[in-house]
């Protein structure tokens, strides 16, 4: 096991997808499980992080259906914002000052960006391939404020359902990722996620849908927590089966053996001679006409 | 009997053969006796059979020819006629030593180039046994297709290099001292060689005056002894028999002078000796080889290096081989003598003509050459923005739903404290734990464990064997379709049979012994599904082909 050296720093990036009509719906349905045992989830995650060396570094991104906020760090660059007193309000419990700060910073900022929200009806999915690539920026960033390579990861909270229209980005994002090595970890609340089991698949993460939402908590510092080198010596759910299949353009239904088209790489269930989506005509040759055998004449006796 | 077309090479009279005169004949190919009076052969061998020849010991009264065969069996020839025996059954020795030798590597060449893959490659060894010894298939079908691959290679290595000859080797000749004011001279057949093919003129007179003149120590004595070899040819005595010699090499140095250059940018001046300046270096002036009022000693200075140019290009002219002689000829075409037109781009060297235009172009600052290009056309673009995905049924949300749901969570998150003291009970924190430890709810992909853990390897190799000898039938099976000829029917027809007795005999046990060991795995199953397919492919064309009859 590579131990990780001193002054090694690890970053982690939570992504939280905090859709509010997906947050609303649930409570209620589950009022037990809401938007704010969720943040506080996170925050233990964070805190346990930022506990585990002095070299980590954390950073959340909240995940919206009209924008990707940073809860975590707080905007340094934002100047005179009503919270330029150096003395935040500690919470008086002797905790660690890192971890009360950044508590207390997450907690305003996920207010403020909820208040902010507006009503929109054509804005109803979470914006998360935006998120994933605002988490790459911050990756990025950071490397280039410490100056060496840092070992990074993403972890991402799911709650509403995938969205289609966001494919193209999200794969991009992906192999973004796996070009840098990071790994993108995805912990799915309700319903399985292809693009989250392909991100996972491909960046070397881990994905894990959880049966009880009340025990995410458990669920995020049992699996989650430690880092890459430190996950092969340990037993963890196996990795998920992922479905590649990919879904023809004419009827999106999920094909195993399809006809793809070498102009434009659209794929079709059946065979047409012409490409609906760049009209290219194509000829294949048909099989040989077999010549009726003549039949030979009898002799007539 | 013997073709009429046959070549004779011998024939030996008196030749006894079991005890019965005949007479023996050596033909291109094979060796054949016949009895005295017959017309026809009562003994044939090709000499593609014939493994070794054997004679009796020279002490013997009876002189015999023995001939071993490749089966073992052997033939004996006995040469009866009393004054001449000896020499016939040496002619015969002789001949036979020249003709089986040429025989005898056409027929072990196949079996040798067999066995020699069959060593190589453990796995082909090993689908040999499997198919042609367990008698699954024959040994002709296995080797159908293999052979043909490799015979194309071999020829390719039978080229062989052509040595090229040392520029020294005069020098390396070095003479001894005798002892008494004689010199020695060590020539062995490379060195005689060398001189041969460096200058035909020697060769020639070699061969014009040996065996009748002169012996080989009396012609290489005088070769030595004439002043041709000496580095000064001034003084050439008539009686010499090589001052022929030298009169065509001068001939031969002057016509390549004539020829030219083929690459006259190169810069031979850069090798000269730098001088400072006149007086202090070396001699400035050329020697002219036409001026009478030469000195004897700048004679024979123009001798050596004319002497040195030759030898360097006759060995250069030997080691290129025939190749050379037809870009000569171009050269000398090309190059014209009239010295006007020389200087014209038509009639310069090729080689000269591609390192200019190498040196004065850059290929970078050529005009671009666009290449046609068919821009994308894409009608439907709106297709890639959801890429392979399949259709999800949607949610449908209403508008107050919406409204509702975020007046909700404004609502709480605006009210929102973080209480990290009761995160979740410690009840649910277990029952967590319970599902990620092993055996638990999350874990049960990973209790699987891998087939390859499960199944014991001398099992694992035997399924190896059976899937490469299975391939191997299949692919004698599904080459024969499109069944186009008759000989393809019966081999189609004969895979099947072929396939249906590989799955009797190796598949049947396999699958009986694996059950006994209580090894739920299906690993035949995938096996079966192929042999299967084939057999349905052979039912319908079987089918296809009785309805085209009737």
């Amino acid at each position: 096991m590579v131990m990780a050296s001193e002054d090694e720093v690890s970053l982690l990036v939570i992504v939280v997808d905090v859709n509010p009509i997906w947050w609303g719906q649930q409570a209620n349905r589950e009022p037990q499980f809401t938007l704010s045992k969720c943040l506080d989830a996170v925050m233990v995650m964070g805190n346990s992080h930022l506990v585990m060396t002095r070299n980590n570094k954390l950073a959340i991104i909240a995940s919206h259906c009209q924008e990707s906020h940073f809860l975590y760090p707080f905007k340094l660059w934002k100047s005179g914002d009503g919270h330029g007193d150096d003395n935040p309000s500690t919470s008086g419990d002797g905790k660690y000052e890192l971890l009360s700060v950044a508590n207390d910073i997450m907690a305003e900022e996920i207010k403020i960006l909820m208040s902010r929200t507006e009503v929109k009806g054509n804005q109803t999915d979470t914006l998360l391939a935006g998120s994933l690539a605002k988490a790459l920026c911050c990756i990025l960033f950071i490397k280039m404020l410490t100056g060496q390579e840092i070992k990074s990861r993403i972890l991402v909270i799911k709650a509403a359902d995938d969205c289609a229209l966001q494919y193209m980005n999200f794969m991009n994002v992906i192999f973004a990722a796996q070009k840098q090595s990071i790994l993108i970890d995805a912990c799915v609340l309700d319903s399985d996620s292809g693009l989250l089991q392909q991100a996972c698949d491909i960046t070397g993460g881990l994905y894990l849908m959880i049966p009880q939402k009340i025990a995410l908590a458990q669920y995020l510092l049992w699996v989650f927590l430690p880092d890459s080198d430190q996950r092969s010596q340990l037993v963890l759910p196996p990795p998920v089966h992922v479905d590649y299949r990919a879904a023809c353009f004419c009827h999106r239904n999920l094909i195993e053996i399809g006809y793809v088209c070498s102009v434009c790489l659209s794929i079709f269930c059946n065979f047409s001679p012409i490409c609906t989506t760049c009209e290219t005509a194509f000829k294949i040759p048909l099989p040989q006409m077999v010549k009726a055998k003549k039949k030979k004449l009898k002799p007539s006796t | 009997m013997a073709a009429l077309s046959e070549e004779v090479l011998l024939v030996v009279k008196r030749v006894r053969q079991r005890k019965q005169d005949g007479t023996l004949y050596l033909m291109a190919e094979r060796i054949a006796w016949g009895p005295e009076g017959k017309d026809r052969f009562t003994v044939s061998h090709l000499y593609a059979d014939i493994r070794c020849q054997k004679i009796s010991p020279d002490g013997k009264a009876k002189i015999q020819l023995q001939l071993v065969l490749h089966t073992g069996e052997s033939t004996n020839f006995h040469f009866s006629n009393e004054s001449t025996a000896l020499r016939d059954r040496d002619a015969a020795k002789d001949l036979l030593q020249q003709l089986l030798p040429k025989f005898k590597k056409r027929a072990n060449k196949e079996l040798e180039e067999k066995n020699r893959m069959l060593q190589e490659d453990p796995v082909l060894f090993q689908l040999y046994k499997d198919l042609v010894v367990s008698q699954v298939i024959s040994a002709e079908e296995f080797w159908a297709n293999r052979l043909s691959l490799n015979n194309v290679d071999h020829s390719a290595s039978n080229n062989k290099q052509e040595v090229g000859i040392s520029a020294a080797f005069l020098a390396d000749i070095r003479p001894q001292t005798d002892g008494c004011n004689g010199l020695r001279y060590n020539l062995t057949s490379d060195i005689i060689e060398s001189i041969f093919r460096t200058y035909p003129a020697v060769k020639q007179k070699y061969a014009e005056n040996v065996p009748h003149n002169l012996t080989e120590k009396e012609f290489w004595t005088r070769f030595f002894q004439s002043h041709y070899f000496h580095r000064d040819r001034i003084s050439t005595g008539l009686q010499d028999i090589f001052s022929e010699c030298a009169k065509q090499d001068e001939k031969g140095l002057r016509s390549m002078v004539v020829q030219g250059v083929k690459n006259p940018l190169v810069d031979l001046l850069s090798l000269e000796d730098k001088t400072l300046d006149e007086g202090y270096g070396s001699n400035s002036m050329a020697p002219s080889t036409s001026s009478a009022n030469k000195t004897v000693k700048e004679n024979s200075n123009s001798a050596i290096i004319k002497r040195f140019n030759h030898h360097s290009a006759m060995v250069l002219a030997a080691g290129a081989g025939k190749k050379a002689d037809a870009p000569n000829d171009q050269a000398s075409e090309t190059s014209s003598t009239d010295g006007n037109s020389r200087d014209s781009d038509f009639f310069q060297p090729p080689v000269k003509k591609v390192k200019i235009q190498e040196a004065i172009e850059y290929e970078d600052l050529h005009m671009e050459n666009g290449k046609k290009t068919v821009a994308l056309n894409l009608k439907k673009s709106d297709r890639y923005s959801h890429g392979p995905v399949p259709l999800l049924p949607q949610q449908y949300t209403t508008s107050q739903d919406i409204i509702n749901s975020v007046n909700c969570i404004q609502q709480e998150i605006a009210n929102y404290k973080p209480c990290l003291t009761q995160v979740m009970s410690s009840s649910t924190a277990s029952s967590a734990i319970a599902a990620l430890s092993p055996g638990g709810l999350l874990m049960q992909a990973g209790s699987q464990q891998a087939i390859n853990q499960m199944v014991p390897s001398d099992v694992q190799g035997e399924l190896k064997h059976l899937y490469t000898a299975a391939g191997e039938l299949l692919r004698h099976f599904w080459s024969c379709f499109p069944v186009n000829t008759p000989f393809l029917e019966e081999k189609v027809v004969k895979m099947k049979s072929n396939l249906e007795r590989f799955q009797m005999t190796k598949l049947r046990p396999f699958q009986e012994k694996i059950q006994r060991q209580y090894l739920s795995t299906n690993l035949t199953g995938h096996l079966e599904d192929m042999f299967q397919m084939a057999y349905n492919k052979f039912h319908a064309w079987q089918t296809r082909q009785m309805l085209r009859k009737t």
